[in-house]
């Protein structure tokens, strides 16, 4: 059966390399014979000679990036779980709480970045910041959603077993819930380094954001390209490695 | 027939053989020990009928519950003596399952009841943790294999579980899940599933065990199978047991006395005591005797329904 997954999985991968070749070829061809200036549309060729020329402080940018989304990603994660179990556990904190989660979470998470600058400065830390107040919300809803999923025979049963609150929780509620709180981690992945990239944007001291920024104001369109290529790969191997945790690990959906 | 049985069961081939080799096992063991079981058993069912001495292992007298304005129980009376095994029966509805939860004591029942656990006096609260239940539905968790569904209650209790899994690795066979240790419950079929979660039940050892419709929701033919086999495990293991059904058959195949239950609220209308010989083969549901006490328990049964019919008005 895994043999079968994998090559069911390997196909998709070699579909959707297919499928980028095939755009990066459109996009090359029609770059060059349209004869398009680069602030329109520069050739992948010149891209990726871009990439090349300036792999060097890209990498550094996205090391930075990257550092900085899954620090406020694991932060975030871990405070919108414990967030969650804690009103779960407090039946009286939910009322209050979850209304007021939904209202904070419905406005861009972004708006607050110029209040989160001022208060935690230009480095990483208030990247760090952002990054933990977008994900923290969509991992505690998700965790609420998944926590009340529970099926009120099996905590009857777990309790006839002599089962207290922590054992239900411990060994029923969160298990149960699992599968909602990862798919929250994995849509939160992009979402971190959108996050990032953005309040980079707003003011760094370096970053992919800050390289993009940069480069716009000197009109050098080729190295925002390869800056958003390379943000891109951070996105996609992020929300690859938590799809293959899921895959792992949430087996019995 | 047992080429039959497998043929016709309607599960997945691995299910159908296991279930196959666990009834090779039963009907060997079974035939094999037929007179020893039938005097072990003698001794043991004529206490029951005649002994009113022996101390009730759960008593439960003036017991009702009220949710809102519905009586689901009124002043229910049930006494359930160590070793036997106990079938209910009752229309839909008539607060079995309300008699269970107080039992395991996911409930309250109104005050002014009356609930002793080997003679002591206890709130249903007591009796958390004392009882083993199940349930009707075999509510196995999805992300634990067969051997760590089973173990669920006792660690539960703080047992380690290498010692938990070492107790259950010894009680596989005998549940006709010798193998399928490391299975997930989305791999087995639904009598494979239903004998994990009794499983679960039996590893929990408490003295007195709560069946709710654990077969309803099976086929006639794994029904069947799954009868004679937990009538050998109850026999090996001697527990004490509480069987809710619908099915009358079920109920005088199973027990050493049949409860009929009342339409709501619910009392008890009948005591039957079935004193058709152990060990029973499957044969014994066409013998008079048996269609005999068929036919009383289907009179006060469809008596009842009717009432519960009219009481809801449709």
């Amino acid at each position: 059966m895994s043999a079968y997954m994998q090559s069911d999985s390997a196909r998709q991968i070699g579909r959707g390399l297919a499928g980028a070749l095939l755009v990066a070829a459109i996009w090359e061809l029609s770059a060059r014979g349209l004869n398009l200036p680069a602030y329109v549309l520069p050739s992948v060729t010149s891209i990726l000679g871009g990439l090349v020329n300036d792999a060097a402080s890209l990498a550094k940018a996205a090391r930075y990036t990257a550092a900085e989304s899954f620090a406020g990603y694991v932060i975030g994660c871990l405070v919108g779980m414990a967030a969650a179990v804690l009103v779960t556990m407090i039946p009286a904190a939910r009322s209050v709480v979850l209304p007021l989660a939904t209202a904070i979470n419905s406005v861009p998470v972004v708006a607050y970045s110029p209040l989160v600058l001022l208060w935690f400065g230009m480095g990483m830390a208030s990247k760090i910041v952002m990054v933990a107040v977008a994900v923290s919300f969509t991992i505690f809803l998700s965790t609420i959603a998944g926590l009340d999923r529970v099926d009120r025979k099996s905590v009857d049963l777990i309790r006839s077993f002599g089962a207290g609150r922590l054992a239900v929780l411990w060994r029923l509620r969160l298990p149960t819930a699992l599968p909602l709180i990862i798919a929250g981690m994995r849509v939160s992945t992009v979402r971190s380094v959108i996050v990032a990239i953005v309040t980079e944007m707003l003011g760094a001291y370096d970053g992919l954001g800050w390289i993009i920024y940069q480069a716009v104001l000197q009109i050098d369109f080729v190295k925002v390209w390869a800056a958003i290529i390379v943000a891109s790969s951070i996105s996609l191997t992020f929300f690859g490695a938590i799809s293959f945790i899921e895959r792992r690990y949430v087996f019995w959906r | 027939m047992t080429q039959g049985t497998m043929a016709l069961s309607d599960e997945g081939s691995r299910g159908a053989a296991a279930d196959a080799t666990g009834l090779i096992d039963r009907l060997g063991f079974s035939s094999g020990k037929v007179t020893m079981s039938t005097n072990v058993k003698l001794e043991a069912v004529e206490p029951a009928v005649t002994g009113e001495g022996e101390k009730p292992l759960i008593e439960l007298r003036n017991v009702s519950k009220t949710f809102g304005a519905v009586k689901a129980l009124s002043d229910l009376e049930v006494s359930i003596r160590p070793g036997e095994l106990v079938t209910v029966v009752g229309p839909s509805g008539c607060g079995k399952s309300t008699l269970f939860n107080i039992l395991a004591g996911l409930e309250e029942p109104d005050p002014g009841n009356v609930l002793r656990l080997k003679g002591v006096s206890s709130t249903a609260s007591d009796l958390l943790g004392k009882v083993s239940f199940m349930p009707q539905r075999d509510l196995l968790l999805p992300w634990r294999n067969v051997i760590d569904n089973a173990i669920l209650a006792l660690e539960i209790e703080g047992m380690p579980r290498s010692e938990a899994r070492r107790q259950a690795m010894e009680m596989l066979p005998e549940f006709g899940l010798a193998g399928f240790e490391a299975q997930y419950p989305n791999q087995l079929s639904g009598g494979m599933r239903q004998r994990v979660a009794l499983m679960r039940t039996f590893l929990f050892k408490r003295d007195l065990m709560l069946l709710d419709e654990p077969f309803g929701a099976l086929d006639a033919l794994t029904r069947t199978m799954m009868q004679r086999w937990l009538l050998d495990v109850w026999q090996k293991h001697k527990r004490t047991v509480l069987f809710i059904t619908h099915d009358v058959d079920e109920a005088i195949f199973l027990g050493d006395r049949v409860l009929v239950m009342t339409a709501r609220p619910g009392r008890i209308k009948l005591e039957q005591v079935v004193d058709l010989p152990r060990p029973r083969k499957a044969d014994i549901v066409t013998s008079p005797e048996f269609i005999a006490l068929k036919k009383t328990l289907l009179e006060a049964i469809e008596e009842e329904s009717m009432k519960s019919f009219q009481v809801s008005g449709h």
